[in-house]
């Protein structure tokens, strides 16, 4: 009893004695130790305590007659249990009524070499990383950067459609960075509470200065910060306080990030455009550096395909990755990679060892034009249907300078009875006039088709005359594509300060666009009623026409595909 | 923290080995006390010599009765927290001025931890310890068998051989326990004679404390024994009760059968509460009229919980 009277002693004394101050002298001399010891002092008091308390209860414990000590270790458990209902009725009491825990922070802590996303796996924009490789060096060369006199990186704000790998690039620069990596969503801040957001910015930020003060850097990455960038609203209702409380703070602390010279580097990403942010945010200082990463073009997405296809088992000799690249023009990284993983489903699902070209085609085309749906149609409508789509498809093939036809299908998919998919060859960042017009002629292929064939046109024309009626009027009231040489963006000033006669003429220059293409394609369709008719065989006999199909029965009668001439 | 605890939780605090020493070492320690320790069997005893027991008016003095409980607290501490297998303990407390006089006090250590469990309470604890001050019977027959050697004028040397070999035994029933001349005259307490003496002692307490039965009769002694002889196992108790007034029942019956009613009501509740079994009959004989009752085991149960009446049983025959 002895012996364990004096192991108890020693231990004692290694535990509340030399090791608090061993630790203590440590982290005189090393900024990780102190940086643990600031960051975890609460908890530290507490280990020490509870270990106390247990030392003291063990060591009251052999004080007592062992009978004594039989009595109190039979009642441990039942009293183990009722401390634990206490505390978990105290800790619900609390949330519930006192919302402490409201302002928790579920944030995630990672070390920059944990988060293990190298340079070299981030494909497809080219553009930003370059960009992101400075901040990187920044990151790390801070000291040489305020040693020149330069002025240090605060923030970075990544732009750009969703799915173009903002996350990833965010974490590929902690991961080169090699500092922690704190991420947290916009969404996360947001609460009913007034003064809740604004908290656990606080504690955000307390958090990555610790880190940073340890590790030398933090990033703070937060996604979706347009939850709390928005542009600030002050209304007399109160109703925003919660977000502007939220947002203020955050300003507040981006300064604190320079007065406290820590290197803390806040990264938010947003899908949303830049002129929906406040710009408090958005001046230098807080966010300096601004990255637009937008979709991948050709050649990236023939990099991002390679680097999803090296993943899974490919028929080499089908899949040509060029010309899937092709076809997948305005596709994101996040599409792309999920086009791969339908794309093995399907193999999958058709027992194939490997994913060929047509389980890709069937992939991005399920993914783009969603699940088949097919619906009970009458001969007539059916037949019907043909019509509308060959229309449109053989004036999509003909006319149109830079869409490509990816198919054409009478299955019905979502709320239509048929379709003709189209895409464009490659990015195009602007519309020419020719090609607007060849849109509206697309358009209304299906109405003229309808009527050449029955003397008689269905509903089914609705939506095509929808987006065929706001080209047409978007070219003469914004863009300036009329004969009458009305040049100007007319829907920039209110309607009411334009006069009646303009109103008139500018819509007799939207109809007359409308007259030229109906007549134009009437004209097309009369001339090529063969192959109008071969298409409507085809379509009915095989429900669905890929292009190869397509292209095929065009090179059959001599066509060529217009855009393919340019 | 648990391990930790199991782990000094195993040890016992007095180890067998120095059990007696222990008792010895703690009253001395904590009360100033001295004690002599001698076991028999499961039984401890401890005699504790007093210098002033009893009063003129053959009370125990009060600074006598702390000192027994302050052993009697002692030695159950002792007793509890040890890994020696004890099932009773006795105290005999002597005053040294008349050591012809002592209390011996029995106490079942089962008793003694269920109440410190909270499984009975402190009046059932109290009842459950045997209180008995007497004649030291060592003492009494020493007297008498000197005298007669004395008169056949025997030497010295050979009346202590005589009174070695034929008188200094161990005790035949409990109460024959004893401390007389530096030696301790006891035996290794049963339980179901500690029963047999507790149920005489408790029915006249029952006559003493319930004032109706204390009015209405007189029990003047009460015995108890168990024989174990083949075939047969039986409880016997034999009171001496009067009626000192004569209530005639419902039925017109005489109510002295109501003292083999409470004595058997206080035999069976006994015997239950320490859950023995090992009996056959519960036989029953008031002395002063001669009056008698036997009961089995099974009956004595369903007595105890009111599933049989009395006059039923009193029909019943074995």
């Amino acid at each position: 009893m002895e012996a364990i009277v004096q192991l108890v002693v020693i231990l004692f004394v290694v535990l509340f004695v030399l090791l608090p101050l061993g630790w203590w002298l440590v982290a005189l001399k090393n900024r990780k130790a102190m940086m643990y010891l600031r960051m975890y002092w609460i908890r530290i008091v507490i280990i020490d305590v509870t270990l106390l308390v247990v030392f003291l209860a063990i060591w009251g414990m052999m004080s007592l007659e062992s009978f004594y000590r039989s009595i109190t270790l039979a009642q441990m458990p039942l009293q183990l249990i009722m401390v634990a209902l206490n505390a978990i009725i105290f800790v619900v009491m609390y949330t519930t009524f006192l919302q402490g825990g409201l302002s928790k922070l579920s944030k995630s802590k990672i070390k920059g070499e944990e988060v293990n996303i190298h340079w070299d796996d981030v494909i497809g924009m080219e553009e930003a990383k370059r960009e992101a490789w400075e901040v990187v060096q920044l990151i790390k060369d801070r000291t040489k950067v305020k040693q020149i006199g330069g002025k240090v990186l605060r923030g970075l704000l990544m732009l750009g459609p969703p799915g173009c790998g903002k996350t990833y690039l965010a974490k590929a620069i902690a991961t080169e960075a090699g500092v922690p990596f704190i991420s947290m969503s916009g969404a996360e801040f947001v609460e009913t509470f007034v003064g809740v957001g604004a908290s656990r910015v606080r504690k955000l930020f307390k958090k990555a200065r610790e880190l940073a003060y340890g590790h030398g850097g933090c990033i703070i990455f937060i996604d979706e910060l347009d939850s709390i960038a928005r542009k600030r609203v002050f209304s007399v209702f109160g109703g925003t306080e919660e977000t502007n409380s939220t947002q203020n703070q955050l300003l507040a602390e981006m300064d604190g990030v320079q007065t406290a010279d820590q290197n803390v580097i806040i990264i938010g990403a947003t899908n949303a455009s830049e002129d929906s942010l406040d710009s408090a945010l958005l001046r230098p200082g807080r966010f300096d550096r601004k990255f637009y990463i937008d979709r991948p073009n050709l050649e990236e997405r023939e990099k991002i395909f390679q680097y999803y296809f090296s993943k899974v088992k490919i028929d080499k000799s089908s899949v040509d990755i060029k010309r899937i690249a092709r076809k997948s023009v305005y596709k994101t990284p996040a599409e792309i990679e999920n086009i791969v993983k339908e794309a093995a489903l399907i193999a999958a699902r058709d027992k194939k060892d490997m994913v060929d070209y047509k389980n890709v085609s069937e992939a991005i085309e399920r993914i783009q034009m969603g699940l088949k749906h097919r619906r009970h149609m009458t001969p007539r409508e059916r037949e019907m249907t043909a019509y509308h789509e060959s229309g449109h498809l053989i004036v999509l093939y003909l006319l149109h300078p830079t869409d490509d036809v990816f198919k054409a299908s009478i299955i019905g998919r979502k709320e239509s009875l048929g379709v003709v998919h189209r895409q464009p060859k490659e990015e195009l960042y602007t519309d020419s006039k020719e090609a607007l017009l060849a849109d509206i002629k697309v358009s209304l292929a299906g109405y003229v088709a309808e009527k050449l064939k029955y003397g008689t046109t269905s509903t089914g024309v609705a939506m095509d005359f929808k987006g065929a009626m706001m080209t047409a009027h978007s070219m003469v009231w914004r863009f300036g594509m009329n004969d009458a040489g009305f040049i100007g963006d007319y829907t920039a000033i209110p309607k009411e300060e334009i006069s009646e006669n303009i109103k008139e003429a500018l819509n007799v220059e939207t109809q007359k666009i409308f007259k030229i293409c109906l007549k134009d394609v009437e004209d097309l369709l009369m001339k090529e009623r063969e192959i109008l008719d071969r298409f409507v065989k085809e379509l009915l006999e095989k429900e669905e026409l890929d292009y190869d199909e397509i292209d095929a029965i065009f090179n059959e009668y001599g066509k060529r595909q217009l855009s393919a001439l340019k | 923290m648990l391990l930790a605890f199991t782990l000094f939780g195993c040890a016992p605090s007095y180890p067998k080995a120095e059990f007696k020493e222990s008792i010895i070492k703690l009253c001395k320690d904590e009360y100033n006390i001295d004690v002599k320790v001698e076991t028999v069997g499961k039984t401890i005893a401890i005699y504790l010599p007093l210098s002033n027991l009893i009063d003129f008016t053959f009370a125990i003095t009060k600074e006598a009765s702390e000192k027994i409980g302050n052993v009697i607290l002692s030695v159950s501490r002792v007793a509890l927290s040890t890994d020696a297998k004890y099932d009773f303990y006795c105290i005999i407390a002597h005053d040294v001025r008349i050591p012809d006089i002592q209390i011996v006090i029995i106490k079942s250590i089962d008793d003694v931890k269920r109440f410190f469990l909270g499984d009975i309470s402190r009046n059932e604890y109290t009842k459950r310890m045997l209180i008995d001050i007497r004649m030291t019977p060592q003492a009494q027959k020493e007297k008498s068998i000197r005298e007669v050697l004395d008169k056949m004028v025997v030497d010295k040397k050979a009346q202590e051989q005589f009174l070695s070999e034929f008188f200094r035994n161990e005790p035949a029933g409990l109460n024959e326990i004893g401390y007389w001349n530096g030696k301790f005259y006891i035996k290794d307490v049963t339980l179901p004679e500690f029963l047999a003496d507790q149920v005489a002692s408790r029915i006249r307490i029952a006559f003493k404390e319930d004032k109706k039965l204390a009015e209405s009769f007189l029990v003047k002694s009460s015995k108890g024994s168990y024989s174990s002889q083949p075939p047969r196992s039986i409880f016997r108790f034999e009171i001496f009760a009067t009626a000192t007034k004569v209530v005639v029942g419902t039925k017109g019956e005489s109510n002295i059968d109501d003292i083999l009613e409470e004595s058997l009501k206080v035999a069976s509740a006994v015997i239950h509460g320490y859950r023995f079994k090992d009996y056959e009959y519960i036989d029953i004989i008031n002395q002063a009229n001669g009056g008698f009752m036997r009961v089995s085991q099974a009956d004595a149960e369903k007595f105890y919980s009111k599933k049989i009446k009395f006059s039923e049983l009193k029909k019943k025959v074995y």
